[in-house]
């Protein structure tokens, strides 16, 4: 029995291994492969010969860089801007007392709940009546609020753990409202802004479609809408496509790898508060 | 609560998220909701037209196919899902050799846009070059077009998302570390075995999770969208399609009005589905929910 259980044990874990890792394996592999016969011909093993130029050719034809650049514009803009406002928010529900702090923080987080699917065509309106469609400043704001909520909730449970006597002394200095925000609470919440702002970015870095709904043309377009493009226009050159879609994983998985313990601790926060 | 002298402050620091707030959750909830009462198209006048649009929506085959669609998978996310990742968090909690590789592992994919995993499983569902004919050609068995047929094309795309438990199993994961050893340790000397342990301290001890992760898990399946978009746009034959589809459908052929109707009923079955399942789930034995 014990063996039988330790053996099901590692075939369940293995199980799991496999889904999570092999097919991200297999596309890095399949990109570098010379066409699609050897794609049907070799289809588990490693390519004949890395064909490194299936990237070049993913780049050039899918223009790539300038999408790799509005990508970067849009998720860090949008984190900035979420942070910036997550935090005053957050800094005065944890840290100050006024009529209603507990009926403003259920509310913004409840926002959580909510389908954002359902929000298309106000979106759409939204974003035309403030004279923002096709522009990246609109995905800038709607990605940034959109997190408002989770960022929201993350950083007023971490402000809130932040000992009292540290503002107090402060104040004692002679540190004023702003400061004791910019000088004291700000420096100590920098795990919860990286969380936080982890979440943010990996949303705006992945976001597909607002990205279709709010842009049109190239001078917008973002990196998922640009695979998207590119692996309906291609659709006869696969290992191109691969190639593309390996380019857009990279990030976010480099992102992943600096800060896997902030994302893990993120959600270990919410879970253990239930 | 005595008037804060920094009254001021405070309304100005909460002037930035009462705009972004306002204009990207009140607003649209509203304006979802008053609209999907309307026949508007976007360009001439919007018309009143009552529960027209509901009724249309109601009445319409492919509509109530997308619901039927989404409860599937609601249900699939709810109970394959997360029993799968309570599965794997259990074991990851007891610690064995490599569990926080495996951890991170397993919660990578999460990580990755739904457009890359969607390109990727297109992929692999492949007919003529993807891997999952390639590998059952291996022992002998005749591959299918997965996302081509209606018989395969909805449990491919479900079991896209299903399988990946990174999410639900990180968070049940950390519920089970709040769970004192020593309950373990006096079950140990009562001679009780590993399963049980699991089943009667570590299941009922993190029941309240359970609840929450199933309840999110089939909100999520509720709402979604994304993957069915990007890989069988709702087709063979409507066989794949949702409501999200058919939302963004309506609102591509300017049929404003019962996209909004439409984006109205995925709010309410979405609340539904929250507070039906957190009422039947918590509400059975509570007396011995010790947490949460």
């Amino acid at each position: 029995m014990k063996v039988f259980l330790n053996t099901l044990k590692w075939i369940i874990l293995i199980f799991f291994l496999f889904v999570a890792l092999y097919p991200l394996i297999w596309l890095l592999l399949a990109s570098f492969k010379a066409n699609n016969l050897e794609l049907q011909q070799n289809p588990f093993g490693f390519p004949e010969k890395w064909m490194f130029i299936n990237y070049y050719n993913a780049m050039v034809k899918a223009k790539l860089p300038s999408l790799f650049i509005h990508s970067i514009i849009v998720a860090f803009s949008a984190v900035f801007l979420n942070l910036l406002v997550a935090s005053m928010t957050s800094f005065v529900i944890s840290r100050e007392d006024f009529k209603g702090k507990n009926v403003l923080l259920t509310v913004i987080a409840a926002g959580i709940l909510l389908p954002i699917i359902s929000f298309m065509v106000p979106y759409f309106t939204i974003i035309q009546k403030m004279r923002l469609y096709d522009s990246l400043l609109a995905l800038i704001i709607v990605y940034s609020a959109i997190n408002i909520p989770i960022s929201v909730f993350l950083l007023t449970s971490f402000m809130g753990s932040i000992p009292v006597e540290l503002e107090e002394a402060a104040t004692i200095d002679g540190a004023g409202f702003v400061q004791r925000f910019t000088k004291v609470i700000i420096p100590l919440s920098q795990t919860g802004l990286a969380t936080a702002g982890t979440f943010c970015f990996i949303y705006s870095w992945n976001e597909f479609i607002m990205a279709l709904l709010l842009t049109s043309s190239e001078s917008s377009r973002t990196l998922q809408l640009g695979i998207r493009f590119f692996t309906s226009q291609f659709v006869t050159d696969y290992t191109a496509m691969y190639a593309a879609i390996v380019i857009t994983i990279i990030p976010s998985i480099v992102v992943y790898f600096i800060f896997h313990n902030k994302i893990i601790s993120g959600l270990t926060a919410g879970a253990v508060k239930g | 609560m005595k008037k804060n002298k920094n009254i001021r402050m405070i309304l100005l620091f909460l002037v930035p998220v009462a705009f972004l707030y306002i204009s990207f959750f009140i607003y649209p909830l509203a304006f979802v909701l008053g609209t999907s009462l309307t026949e508007w198209n976007g360009i001439t006048e919007m018309k009143f037209a009552g529960i027209d649009n509901y009724k249309k929506l109601l009445t319409d085959e492919t509509f109530l196919l997308s619901i039927k669609n989404n409860i599937i998978w609601a249900l699939s996310g709810g109970f394959i899902q997360i029993p799968l990742a309570t599965m794997v968090a259990l074991i990851l909690a007891r610690k064995p050799k490599g569990w926080k590789t495996l951890r991170t592992i397993y919660f990578l994919p999460n990580i990755i846009s739904a457009v890359a995993i969607a390109m990727m499983w297109k992929a692999i569902y492949n007919p003529m070059y993807g891997f999952l004919n390639a590998f059952l050609n291996l022992f002998g068995i005749e591959g299918h077009n997965w996302l081509g047929e209606t018989a395969t094309a909805l449990p491919s795309v479900i079991a896209q998302t299903v399988l990946y438990i990174g999410y639900f199993m990180v968070i049940i994961f950390a519920a089970t570390t709040t769970i004192p050893k020593s309950f373990y340790e006096a079950a140990e000397i009562d001679g009780c075995t590993t399963l049980q342990q699991e089943w009667f301290i570590t299941i009922p001890m993190i029941r309240g999770i359970l609840v929450t992760t199933i309840t999110l898990a089939m909100a999520y399946g509720m709402r979604h969208f994304e993957a069915t978009f990007l890989m069988t746009s709702g087709g063979p034959a409507h066989s794949t399609s949702v409501m999200g589809l058919i939302l963004y459908n309506k609102m591509d052929a300017f049929r404003l009005g019962e996209a909004n109707a439409t984006g109205t009923i995925l709010i309410l079955l979405g609340t539904v589905v929250i507070v039906v399942i957190r009422k039947l789930l918590s509400g059975r034995d509570a007396g011995s929910d010790s947490v949460q």
